[in-house]
């Protein structure tokens, strides 16, 4: 057989095309943690079957631990308590449950396991104040009282400045963990890597490998698989942080000031609140809001309050400025 | 230079499989290893090239396929199983975005696609058809991307790279004896693919390359 006319059809042919490595590298790290995912999921199904098997020797006896696990492993130590289910959003409890969709209101206690589907994105109101978030196809393990586990997409944390001395939260990540200092942030796992942005206050980078990483408001750390960190500064508002806006916990706004919505609204937006002129400043504070943005976003809130004043906001760059639209009224009620 | 080694214990599908399941590390370097860039270039053509496109769909297709595993009966080769996911995902992708063009290469249209896709899964089959130099180029690279992925690297190293036997071995990971053996079956197999999806010999595909 002649293999000559094998070498001139693959010479002629020339070589196959090589992907992009920086493609292949983020695939592959993407893959991987899809991939581990799937294999805890199916260990536990596993270990879940072992107990079915042995159960059926006992039946009486496991109805009882099955019908009792749920709610021990749901109640026993209220942690956290989910503030918005948006999509597929759903919980583990251990050994004897399986996978169910969660509501606003349910709390959530240590070991419990909390996922988003592709469509589906999910908050927590977390001890001191602390809101956690949760974009979409992402996995975290409520690990302990003050430890979330991201195994996969990504958490925005909102620490509010005055609550941060009593809510020490460490997010831990495979390559390492971050504490924050009073802060919102956000963490993503990007293959073998972590983005870490931080939007308001500090937080402390803590590689497993022993490295030690500090950032700050409107920075960016990029950290590669093999520890390696690169920073850049990056705008602490914009769509880039639009789902992390739309996962905001909403605050009840009945007999507020106007103020202190729109500091709300502007902290959830990542804008300073600037008045026009110290008179609409004074204004703004005599102002009284009424009624509710129950499903609203930060910005839609911000419209439909503002609708109902004589006063309009305007975004420019990092700053949302709140002007008046006349003479300014007499501080009174207003309602959404 | 592009290296990989060959786990003999994981060269077979199914065991493949089985340990990809059980969460063994060298399962998932040697499925990646071996279907990636096969996949990548099953999809890019048919993305109109667009490599953004292309990262998100192969993501898409190789996790889902993954996650489907368990249902992998082998009625196919598991490349052409996961070829089949990933062609629905450039589908959704494209209905999804439409930004980007949907391509229909020829090596879609029904005829063919049964040439191309049984060359895992013999079926009786006779086509001879001509076609231009680039696009018989391309099929030829597709006929290789259809073959175990151990031959196709093998086959391209040494023809189109010009690497010795002995560091094919040694980028498998199996030896000089081993790759030698490789190679011929490599040839065997190449040789039969290229009949089943021209209708014409080496010699002949050769000759309309190089005219």
């Amino acid at each position: 057989m002649n293999d000559e006319d094998i070498e001139r059809v693959l010479k002629s042919a020339g070589p196959r095309e090589r992907p992009p490595l920086e493609i292949e590298r983020k695939v592959r790290g993407q893959l991987r943690a899809e991939w581990l995912a799937m294999v805890a999921d199916k260990r536990r199904d596993r270990r879940r079957q072992a107990f079915f098997a042995l159960a059926a020797g006992v039946l009486a006896a496991a109805i009882g631990v099955w019908i009792a696990a749920p709610r021990l492993g749901g109640s026993a130590d209220p942690f956290a308590t989910i503030t918005l289910a948006a999509g597929e959003v759903r919980v583990d409890s251990g050994w004897f449950s399986a996978w169910r969709d969660v509501a606003p209101g349910q709390t959530l206690a240590v070991g419990q396991v909390l996922k988003t589907g592709s469509s589906g994105r999910g908050a927590l109101a977390l001890p001191g104040g602390v809101s956690a978030r949760l974009d979409h196809d992402t996995r975290l393990n409520i690990t302990g009282a003050e430890e979330l586990t991201l195994v996969r997409g990504a958490l925005y944390v909102d620490a509010e400045p005055a609550a941060s001395a009593a809510s020490r939260l460490d997010v831990s990540t495979p390559s390492g963990s971050v504490r924050h200092v009073g802060t919102q942030y956000e963490i993503r796992l990007l293959g073998d890597g972590v983005r870490l942005r931080v939007r308001e206050g500090r937080v402390e980078w803590h590689a497993r490998t022993g490295g030690f990483e500090q950032s700050g408001s409107g920075e960016q750390l990029m950290i590669a698989g093999d520890g390696t960190v690169e920073r850049r500064p990056m705008p602490v508002y914009g769509e880039d942080w639009d789902w992390a806006a739309a996962t905001a916990p909403g605050i009840e706004i009945e007999g507020l000031p106007l103020s202190r919505f729109l500091s709300w609204a502007g902290r959830e937006l990542g804008r300073e609140i600037a008045y026009a002129t110290p008179a609409t400043a004074v204004d703004a504070a005599g102002v009284v809001v009424h009624g509710s943005i129950a499903g609203l976003t930060p910005a839609q809130a911000l419209d439909a309050v503002l609708a109902t004043t004589r006063m309009h906001a305007v975004p420019a760059d990092g700053r949302i400025i709140v002007g008046s639209d006349r003479p300014a009224p007499r501080p009174t009620d207003v309602t959404p | 230079m592009v290296s990989r080694r060959v786990d003999q214990a994981l060269a077979d599908d199914k065991q493949l499989i089985q340990c990809l399941l059980a969460g063994d590390q060298r399962a998932f370097d040697t499925f990646f290893n071996a279907y990636f860039a096969r996949v990548y270039r099953f999809a890019l053509p048919r993305l109109n090239g667009d490599a953004e496109a292309a990262q998100e769909v192969v993501l898409s297709a190789l996790t889902k396929a993954m996650r489907k595993l368990p249902d992998f009966r082998g009625d196919s080769a598991l490349f052409t199983w996961i070829c089949q996911i990933c062609r629905h995902e450039v589908v959704d992708h494209i209905r999804a975005r439409r930004r980007t063009r949907h391509v229909v290469l020829i090596d879609d249209q029904p005829d063919l696609r049964q040439a191309i896709e049984s060359i895992e899964a013999p079926e009786e089959y006779d086509l001879v058809k001509n076609y231009g130099r680039a696009e018989t180029g391309r099929l030829v690279r597709v006929v290789l991307d259809r073959l175990p992925s151990a031959y196709g690297d093998a086959l391209e190293w040494k023809y189109v790279e010009g690497e010795s036997v002995e560091v094919i071995g040694e980028r498998l990971g199996i030896g000089t004896t081993a790759a030698q053996s490789l190679l011929a079956r490599a040839r065997i197999a190449f040789r039969e693919a290229l009949e089943k999806v021209f209708g014409a010999e080496a010699a002949d595909i050769a000759s309309s390359l190089e005219a």
